[in-house]
């Protein structure tokens, strides 16, 4: 069994209690940095759960992965560059729908996905029905809820961590289709990419879904090539 | 590969993208991610009822209804049809008034083989499919508008409970229902089915769908047999289809590749009013296939039968075949050729009957022409329709089928079912209907 440290980068919406759960995983263990080249503020901690040390990175709360803004950029070049062993997506269960849009965007990029099923009281609270299994079987993907504000799931959610990067769990993710006329481009798209130099750091598809966005950030890399 | 050369064509990819939704590709991929995340929503949350609904939740509430899902989608179906065939018929009159002039311009030209191959072969043949060309263009505007409007996507959810029961899931019915257009891109559309085996079994029943070349052969025999009720005929075959490509794939699923079936999101995208152009623009991509079809295949095709009819081969070969289609009803030499033929497109079956009996006018028109000289009747023209609908699928479909599966076996697997559940359907057909007629 290897006993090298778990990284897990702590992605969520803002107001998802993304900081809690931070705070719920690493207590007092933290320190307050920089994001290199940039004075966006970078917190990072530790925990140890079952004599694992797990480096826990938070990501700026962001709502997508595009390049519009620079959190957003941190945030992907982060999941995409250092590739974390496990992301978890912290996700406001009484607003499920729109913060489903960054956990679909993160499964886009293949990336070990563990969702953190947050205010599970407050969704009950609006009489909200949530089926965790499907949503985990559907999205292909672990689901733990919580209650972080009551301190409630942060082992349930550890052990989840534990168990993906140990490949114990299967992340088995989704695979997005965007329509045939969208795919029939993307296909021509990766066939080409497939032999540049940035498919070796990058998933060719995903850059191709990047280069159709037309996002400022990948088309610079492209044309530095 | 260069990254000067990624650039330009991502910008190529951009610019069609654009013409063709008049939104960016960033709009529609967004879209896509809504349309995933809302179907997902359909299937693990349930809020309560108090919550203020959408617009597209209200025509959802109706459009996915338990009970009236289907009801609803086969009356859409229905609707397409008549307006494929009232919007087209006088448009196919104009056409036919301009061939028929053309045939008789080149009725002049010596020597007499050419004149026979212009006007007989050429004109007879090409001209027959293209008179139909309103239909199919009609038809595709129908298609495009169902897709566009996000409805597609809604018909394959109100399916999937359905297809769930015989083992494939609703993306599959994508697919099927892609197949009313062309099989070609119908079949490479099942990429997005995860699940090799439920992939496969839907490969396979594909070609069973009413495509959109199987369109004339229909038109041409229900103007023909069946004056008052022809958009009933021609719905029948339509559904008739669905019905054995839903039925075949249930017995394909349990008998042939079983295993369990895959379970993904629908995608429920957001209703949208589709744009002229977006619509024209996906007409004409479907619809130039056709067009440039009937200027080389169907040419070709229509020569080569002028020729072996010129040198008296082409009845031979013919009579040698049509023993085999005579417990259907259809045992004449001509259909047997036109079958032949039709296996390269389908719509060469009326190129074939064209060329074959140009010059041969009566008042009814062209129609009226096959069911004097071939003596069929009513019952035997359906019988013959449901043949057209089944049997082996055209020599794209196939080289797609090939592609798709990477298999020998599976393509000439379905050459042979397909002519045997054909043959099989359109004998019962006749069969069981000459005992009531």
């Amino acid at each position: 069994m290897s006993k090298k440290e778990i990284t897990l980068a702590l992605a969520g919406n803002p107001n998802s209690g993304k900081t809690t759960v931070f705070n719920n995983l690493t207590g007092a263990r933290q320190h307050v940095g920089n994001w290199p080249g940039v004075t966006v503020e970078k917190k990072e901690g530790f925990c140890n759960f079952r004599g694992r040390r797990i480096r826990v990175v938070d990501l700026p709360g962001v709502y997508g992965l595009t390049a519009y803004s620079l959190d957003e950029v941190i945030a992907r070049d982060y999941v995409v560059d250092e590739k974390p062993d496990v992301v978890v997506d912290v996700v406001d269960a009484s607003n499920l729908e729109r913060n489903l849009y960054l956990a679909v965007q993160v499964l886009e990029m293949k990336a070990n996905l563990v969702i953190a099923l947050n205010m599970m009281d407050v969704a009950e609270s609006r009489g909200y029905q949530i089926d965790v299994k499907e949503l985990s079987r559907l999205l292909g993907t672990p689901v733990v809820p919580m209650v972080a504000a009551r301190n409630q799931g942060t082992r349930e959610l550890l052990e989840t961590v534990v168990g993906v990067a140990a490949g114990n769990i299967q992340v088995s993710g989704i695979h997005m289709q965007y329509g045939h006329d969208v795919e029939a481009e993307l296909a021509k798209l990766e066939k080409i990419i497939t032999g540049n130099p940035l498919a070796e750091s990058y998933s060719p598809r995903w850059l191709a879904v990047k280069l159709l966005e037309d996002d400022r950030e990948i088309v610079d890399k492209v044309r530095q090539v | 590969m260069d990254s000067v050369e990624i650039i330009r064509l991502k910008d190529e990819s951009l610019d069609h993208l654009r013409k063709v939704h008049g939104d960016d590709a960033e709009t529609l991929i967004a879209d896509a991610r809504y349309g995933f995340i809302s179907g997902l929503m359909k299937d693990v949350l349930k809020k309560p009822a108090i919550e203020k609904e959408t617009a597209t939740d209200r025509i959802d509430r109706l459009i996915l209804h338990r009970w009236l899902g289907i009801p609803i989608f086969l009356a859409i179906l229905y609707g397409v049809f008549q307006f494929t065939f009232v919007v087209s018929a006088p448009l196919i009159k104009w056409i036919n008034a301009g061939l028929d002039w053309l045939a008789g311009q080149s009725s002049g030209i010596s020597p007499a083989w050419l004149s026979s191959l212009v006007s007989d072969g050429i004109i007879g043949g090409v001209g027959a499919v293209l008179s139909f060309i309103p239909i199919i263009f009609l038809l595709y505007i129908a298609l495009s508008i169902l897709e566009d409007t996000g409805y597609l996507s809604r018909a394959a959810f109100v399916m999937d409970r359905l297809m769930h029961r015989i083992g494939l899931h609703g993306r599959s019915f994508v697919t099927l229902m892609l197949g009313f257009g062309c099989s070609v891109p119908a079949i490479m559309s099942s990429r997005t089915i995860e699940n090799p085996q439920d992939r496969l079994v839907t490969i396979l029943v594909t070609p069973l769908i009413s495509c959109g070349a199987k369109l004339p052969v229909y038109a041409l025999l229900a103007a023909a047999f069946f004056t008052a009720y022809q958009g009933l005929v021609v719905f029948s075959m339509y559904a008739m289809g669905i019905i054995l490509a839903i039925l075949l794939a249930w017995l394909f699923r349990k008998k042939l590749v079983p295993g369990e079936s895959g379970h993904f999101v629908m995608e429920l995208p957001p209703y949208r009013l589709p744009t002229v152009v977006t619509v024209l623009a996906h007409m004409w991509e479907r619809g130039w296939a056709f067009l440039s079809r009937a200027g080389t295949l169907i040419f070709g095709a229509v020569v080569l039968i002028w020729f072996l009819n010129y040198f008296n081969v082409l009845e031979h070969m013919g009579r040698a075949i049509a023993p085999i289609f005579a417990p259907a009803g259809f045992g004449q030499w001509q259909s047997a050729i036109a079958l032949v033929f039709g296996v390269l497109a389908k719509e060469t079956v009326v190129g074939a009957f064209g060329t074959l009996f140009a010059g041969t006018e009566t008042a009814g028109g062209f129609g009226s022409v096959i069911a004097i000289q071939l003596g069929w009747t009513p019952l035997v023209a359906f019988a013959f329709m449901t043949m057209i609908l089944l049997y082996t699928p055209c020599v794209a479909a196939l080289g797609t089928i090939k592609k798709e599966t990477g298999s020998w076996k599976w393509t000439l697997f379905t050459v042979a079912y397909t002519l045997a559940l054909g043959w099989v359907v359109a004998t019962l057909i006749y069969q069981i209907g000459s005992l009531f007629l």
